[in-house]
């Protein structure tokens, strides 16, 4: 793996900025519901000051760190906690290897197509207790984990068979999962923006590698930022903005390929590159914004993703849902759905992540809603998976709002 | 988009200043570095700890005022301090509400076993009160380390008990884990059996402040239902639970008023136009956002929140360059002892009756900058025992006299 040069200074720097005031230990998801993880203070600027790059790695509990960035943010000194930790689990996993496990959850891209080509077959199989027993004994998966489904036909086939109305053109990013998975939550993202003027147009892209780089494979998250800048850049250098549906592929490609995997160009499609609410939010405040909302009696509670938090772009989902007359909507007074990407699917993890998930339900049991609006696939997965409730992505309610006849 | 207000710094001021303009209907962006002192400092509301307990608040705070013109609550007066610490009370109605006693400072028990004066307490901190030789057992936890049982009772001439929360596993216990756990029932159960076993004819039982985020008052009743005694509990070291209850409250108060709230960024640089403030940035690499709005609050704190920047030289405010005013100059900073009152905390900036920010000739500096909470001149919070009712109070009346 290449943690270049640079990094080696930057970690001492970083952790010497530490004044141990424990704001983190306030608000980590980990260290809250188990006394395994001490805790950001002590796994990130704490520890780096007894790490040493010749020196093998000692500190395993750095490996439950759920990279959920929640330390990060309320840090007065700004120290970058998530970040020491990463490097810290990078060089802990490099030194003790990884199950055929992590390879499997990080690279679903590969197979994400053919689960969906035979989505009937996958998910009467995933759903199998008999074969959730052996993805846990030969895989080490935990076999209570929520297994998503897959859906046919793929997001970007839908799109082909789609005819466009015209108008100034955006790009989507939609991500893996909206692909394979979720593929309404691209439909209802083509039919937001179409509804508000603009021609949707799907540029060439791959994984965004946040689950490899989560599981601190460097090089593979690297090899995917340079494929998606290569095709992305083209875009935007033609004009052309690119909007994401997903918090967590968004964050990566605005954030991570620049600062943790310092690519090239990163920057320039950082700056291109929106959030969609974000992007609804900016047309509303120019007066562009498609308001001919329909009444929708629904009760929703709105959880606030981590990676939408980093993102540091306020709530925008939440402001715009705010406009749909009828529609009583309650944030959701919780951190971290304890799913962290693949965290939650792990055996030896599993516990840890429907604990902190535990918190959530529980907030969402106060509220009692009938369904959660949140922007992760992560999220949906784990709190459908804790609550049975129904569970979207904004922009599927802020299509119907504007396209359900009545 | 154009705010009315933007508010820079997420402690006790900052909040109450957004607290404030919200009431007041305005459209607010808090905006915070990181999550601001209160999970530091902030256990009880102290407004002036100097005032002995035997003379009510108000005349020892009016008298302060009368002997101190330079301090912040001379520009705020008795009233308007009252004033301001209700508008913070009235965000924690009954059962879990901050009190005095009887408008006095009140000596409470700090986790170090000694007993130091503050004005506001929430009730669950009330019990503390009443502790005197003998008829209180303090509760531990093992593995619990920033709260030594045996430590503060031997200090308060009291017995303790330390329990054992697990059997295996690491010895370290958190706070935040500690306080996910008593919001359960079974270990409740469990550790109130515990105490009452112990019990050896005390009355009150001090437990660290771990009783719950989000009911403390139900958890202090089922463990009293179980012990039979009077529980209260001990402000511990940083992270504090109850300045997190605080922050919490404080947090949904301002999104269910429509605040913007951005936790975690840097304002990076201001835009400025004359003596007026267009707007900030804020870099969060490799993006920069602008904001604009018509006023702006600047509630950074000194050292510790990052307001006022120190090195042999001088002391500067590194936002908006404001002048610093200081009662000495660096070499004749040198103390023998550590916490000897150092001129050092008495630095800040100067400000007019509206809280907009002087120099040094007294002229103002930004018409609609208004500099609030422990950032001001004039003020010694450590040692005054006035932290809080200055973060209240300053954060309150920036944000009334600017608006009314």
């Amino acid at each position: 793996m290449r943690v270049r040069a640079k990094k080696e200074d930057w970690l001492k720097k970083n952790a010497d900025l530490c004044i141990r005031c424990a704001t983190c230990m306030a608000v980590c998801p980990v260290s809250r519901v188990t006394s395994l993880f001490p805790g950001p203070k002590n796994t990130g600027p704490g520890a780096q000051r007894f790490r040493h790059p010749e020196e093998p790695s000692v500190d395993h509990w750095v490996d439950l760190c759920i990279g959920c960035h929640l330390c990060n943010g309320v840090c007065p000194a700004g120290v970058p906690i998530s970040e020491l930790n990463l490097l810290a689990k990078t060089k802990y996993l490099n030194e003790k290897g990884r199950p055929f496990r992590d390879w499997l959850l990080t690279h679903s891209y590969l197979y994400g197509w053919i689960g969906a080509l035979f989505s009937p077959i996958t998910n009467y199989l995933l759903q199998k207790p008999v074969v959730k027993k052996l993805l846990e004994i030969i895989l080490k998966m935990d076999q209570r984990s929520p297994l998503p489904n897959y859906q046919s036909p793929l997001f970007r086939e839908w799109f082909k068979g789609h005819s466009s109305k015209g108008g100034k053109k955006i790009a989507y990013f939609y991500g893996c999962f909206t692909n394979t998975n979720d593929i309404d939550v691209g439909k209802a993202t083509v039919e937001v923006l179409e509804a508000n003027g603009f021609e949707v147009t799907l540029p060439t892209q791959d994984c965004c590698g946040l689950p490899m780089l989560g599981n601190g494979d460097f090089d593979g998250a690297r090899k995917k930022g340079e494929k998606n800048l290569s095709s992305l850049l083209q875009v935007i250098r033609s004009g052309v903005e690119i909007l994401y549906t997903s918090t967590s592929c968004g964050f990566m490609i605005k954030h991570e390929y620049g600062h943790l995997l310092e690519l090239p160009g990163a920057e320039e499609l950082a700056n291109h590159t929106f959030e969609l609410f974000e992007f609804l939010r900016k047309l509303k405040e120019s007066g562009n914004l498609n308001t001919r909302f329909k009444r929708l009696s629904i009760k929703a509670a709105y959880f606030t993703p981590c990676h939408l938090r980093a993102l540091g772009i306020g709530l925008p989902a939440f402001e715009i849902l705010k406009l749909i007359p009828d529609l009583e909507l309650t944030r959701l007074e919780a951190d971290c759905c304890g799913m962290g990407g693949t965290f939650g699917f792990k055996k030896e993890k599993y516990e840890i992540a429907r604990e902190i998930g535990n918190d959530l339900k529980k907030a969402i049991d106060r509220v009692n809603p009938e369904m959660i609006l949140t922007e992760c696939e992560g999220c949906r997965l784990q709190i459908r998976h804790l609550t049975g409730l129904k569970v979207l992505h904004p922009v599927q309610v802020l299509r119907d709002a504007l396209l359900l006849r009545p | 988009m154009g705010y009315d207000l933007i508010i820079i710094g997420m402690g006790l001021s900052g909040l109450m200043a957004a607290k404030t303009a919200l009431d007041l209907g305005k459209q607010v962006l808090i905006i915070g570095k990181g999550m601001g002192g209160l999970i530091l400092f902030s256990n009880t509301i102290d407004v002036l700890g100097k005032v002995p307990e035997t003379l009510p608040l108000k005349d020892g705070l009016s008298h302060w005022i009368k002997e101190h013109p330079e301090h912040p609550y001379s520009k705020i007066g008795v009233e308007g301090i009252e004033e301001a610490l209700s508008s913070f009370v009235s965000l924690f109605p009954p059962p879990y509400t901050f009190h005095s006693f009887e408008g006095r400072n009140r000596k409470l028990p700090t986790a170090v076993g000694t007993l130091r004066p503050t004005y506001l307490f929430p009730t669950t901190l009330s019990g503390g009160a009443f502790l005197k030789e003998g008829n209180t057992l303090i509760v531990g936890f093992k593995g619990f380390k920033d709260f030594y049982a045996a430590y503060m009772a031997r200090q308060l001439k009291c017995r303790y008990l330390t329990v054992s929360f697990q059997k295996e596993g690491p010895p370290d216990l958190t706070a935040t884990y500690l306080t996910r756990q008593m919001e359960k029932e079974e270990v409740r159960e469990r550790v109130g059996l515990e105490i009452k076993n112990s019990l050896r004819g005390e009355t009150l039982i001090g437990v660290p402040a771990l009783l719950g985020l989000h009911d403390p008052m139900r958890i202090k009743a089922h463990l009293e239902a179980i012990t039979g005694g009077e529980i209260f509990e001990i402000p511990t070291l940083p992270p504090s639970i109850l300045g997190m209850r605080i922050f919490n409250r404080f947090k949904v108060y301002l999104l269910e008023r429509g605040a913007n709230f951005l936790l975690g960024h840097n304002v990076s640089r201001v835009q400025i136009k004359g003596s007026i403030c267009e707007g900030i940035e804020v870099l969060h690499p490799p993006i920069s956002r602008f904001y604009s709005a018509h006023h702006f609050v600047l509630a950074t704190g000194r050292f510790i929140g990052g307001g006022l920047e120190a090195d042999r030289e001088r002391i500067s405010e590194s936002l908006f360059h404001l002048p610093v005013f200081s009662e000495d100059s660096p070499e004749r900073w040198f103390r023998k002892n550590f916490f000897d009152s150092h001129p050092i905390h008495r630095s800040g900036i100067s400000v007019d009756h509206s809280f907009r920010p002087l120099d040094h000739d007294g002229k103002t500096v930004f018409e609609n900058v208004r500099v609030v909470g422990t950032i001001l001149s004039g003020h010694h919070y450590i040692d005054e025992g006035s932290r809080e009712g200055i973060e209240i109070s300053t954060g309150y009346w920036g944000v009334k006299r600017l608006f009314e």
